[in-house]
C-alpha cells in the first residue's frame, strides 16, 4: 500500500445513534472502507454538536443512551475515496461528507511492529 | 524590541485608589503598556507622598486601605513613547507624567524559558497556514514514552504554534489492523489523531523530526485560513508571571 503526494481527505459526520443494518453506522463505515481496500479510516467522537437537524447532540455522562456527534476521517488517492462515495451515498441517512484536499507526508507501516 | 542607545523614560505617577474604568488607574496602564507592545514597564508603590491636592497620602495611619503613591516607569523609543503618550494622558486623570531622555546601555532580553516575545510568536498573522494531522495509535511509544505526548512535547520545544490530540474510537491503517476500544479494558490502543497548525515553513522545518519519530502511521497536510489565532492568553499567563 503506497500513498504518497496529493490525496484526499473525505469526512463525513452524523450521529453516534445512527444505524445501518442494525450496526452502528461508523462501523458500518470503517467496514465498508475495509472492504474497498481504502488506505485507512479514523472514527472520532465529539462531544457536543448539531447538525443538518440543529438538535443539539452531546454525551451524556450519566446516561448509556448518547446521541454524541461522530466524525469519520478518511484518507485516500482521489479514485480510491470516489469508489467509496457511492456507498456512503447510500448509507449516511443525515450527516454531512466533506471532501478536501490534503498533501500525504508520511505513510508507513512495519510489518509486524504492532503484531 | 529595545535596542541599545537613546531613550525616553516616562514615570506615571498615580495615587493607588485612583480608578479608570473601575480598575486601579496603574494596573490599567500596565495593561495598556502591556498590549502595546512596550518591552517592559514597572511599578513601584511609595511609602508617602503628596501631590497636586497637597494631600499627604501614607501609610502610617491604621487603615489598611490607603491612597499611596504608586509609580509607574517604563522606557522605550522616542517614537513609541510618541504614539502611547496621548492615550496615558487620559488615563492617568489627575496624575503626574514625566519624560526623561535616557541611554539605554544594554537591553533586557526575553528569557529563554519563557514565552517568546509577541514578536517571534510563531503564528501572528491571520491568513493562509498549513493544518497537519498525524495519525498514530495510543500504544505506539518512543524512547518508552506514548509517541503522541512525544510529538506534543517536541513540538513545543521546536515552536510549534499549537497541536490538539483527538482520540479516536475506532479505525484502521496502513496494517490494516483495527484498532478499538476495549468496552471493559484498560489496555487500549485506539487511534489517536494530532492536530497542528502553524506556517507551512515551520512545519517543513520540524518534518525530519517528525519523520525520526514516525515509525508507522500517516501524516497529511492541508491548507487552511487562520481567522483568529487568540495568543492573548499566553499573554495573560506571561503577564502573571511577570507579575508575580
Amino acid at each position: 500500500m503506497k500513498l504518497e503526494g496529493k490525496a484526499k481527505m473525505l469526512r463525513i459526520h452524523f450521529g453516534e445513534d445512527d444505524k445501518w443494518n442494525d450496526k452502528p453506522l461508523y462501523r458500518a463505515i470503517v467496514e465498508k472502507c475495509r472492504e474497498l481496500d481504502i488506505a485507512g479510516a479514523t472514527v472520532f467522537r465529539g462531544i457536543e454538536g448539531y447538525g443538518a437537524s440543529t438538535l443539539i447532540h452531546r454525551s451524556h455522562l450519566l446516561s448509556f443512551s448518547s446521541d454524541a456527534p461522530i466524525m469519520v476521517s478518511v484518507i485516500d488517492t482521489e479514485e480510491k475515496v470516489q469508489t467509496l462515495l457511492p456507498f456512503l451515498d447510500k448509507m449516511v441517512g443525515e450527516g454531512l461528507i466533506a471532501l478536501s484536499e490534503v498533501e500525504v507526508i508520511k505513510y508507513v507501516h512495519q510489518e509486524g511492529a504492532r503484531s | 524590541m529595545l535596542t541599545a542607545g537613546p531613550a525616553k523614560k516616562v514615570s506615571i505617577y498615580v495615587g493607588e485608589d485612583h480608578k479608570y474604568h473601575g480598575h486601579s488607574v496603574y494596573s490599567a496602564i500596565l495593561d495598556f503598556l502591556f498590549y502595546r507592545g512596550v518591552s517592559g514597564a514597572n511599578v513601584v508603590r511609595g511609602i508617602a507622598g503628596f501631590g497636586a491636592d497637597h494631600h499627604l497620602h501614607t501609610m502610617r495611619i491604621e487603615r489598611l486601605t490607603e491612597n499611596l503613591p504608586i509609580k509607574i516607569e517604563f522606557i522605550e523609543s522616542p517614537e513609541k513613547v510618541m504614539e502611547l503618550l496621548p492615550k496615558l494622558h487620559e488615563m492617568v486623570g489627575s496624575g503626574l507624567i514625566e519624560i526623561q531622555d535616557t541611554t539605554v546601555v544594554k537591553p533586557s532580553e526575553a528569557s529563554r524559558k519563557g514565552a517568546p516575545q509577541p514578536s517571534s510568536l510563531p503564528l501572528r498573522h491571520e491568513g493562509k497556514a498549513k493544518l497537519m494531522r498525524i495519525f498514530v495509535g495510543e500504544n505506539d511509544k518512543w524512547h518508552e514514552k506514548p509517541l503522541y505526548k512525544a510529538l506534543i512535547e517536541s513540538m513545543r520545544a521546536n515552536d510549534i504554534a499549537g497541536v490538539t490530540v483527538y482520540q479516536g474510537i475506532l479505525g484502521y491503517g496502513a496494517n490494516r489492523r483495527i484498532h478499538k476500544e476495549g468496552a471493559m479494558h484498560l489496555s487500549h490502543d485506539r487511534p489517536m489523531m494530532l492536530s497542528v497548525v502553524d506556517t507551512e515553513e515551520k512545519l517543513r522545518a520540524y518534518f525530519p523530526i517528525l519523520d525520526s519519530m514516525i515509525q508507522q502511521g500517516l501524516v497529511v497536510l492541508s491548507d487552511v485560513d487562520i481567522i483568529k489565532y487568540a495568543h492573548n492568553y499566553e499573554g495573560d499567563e506571561r503577564r502573571k508571571e511577570a507579575r508575580t
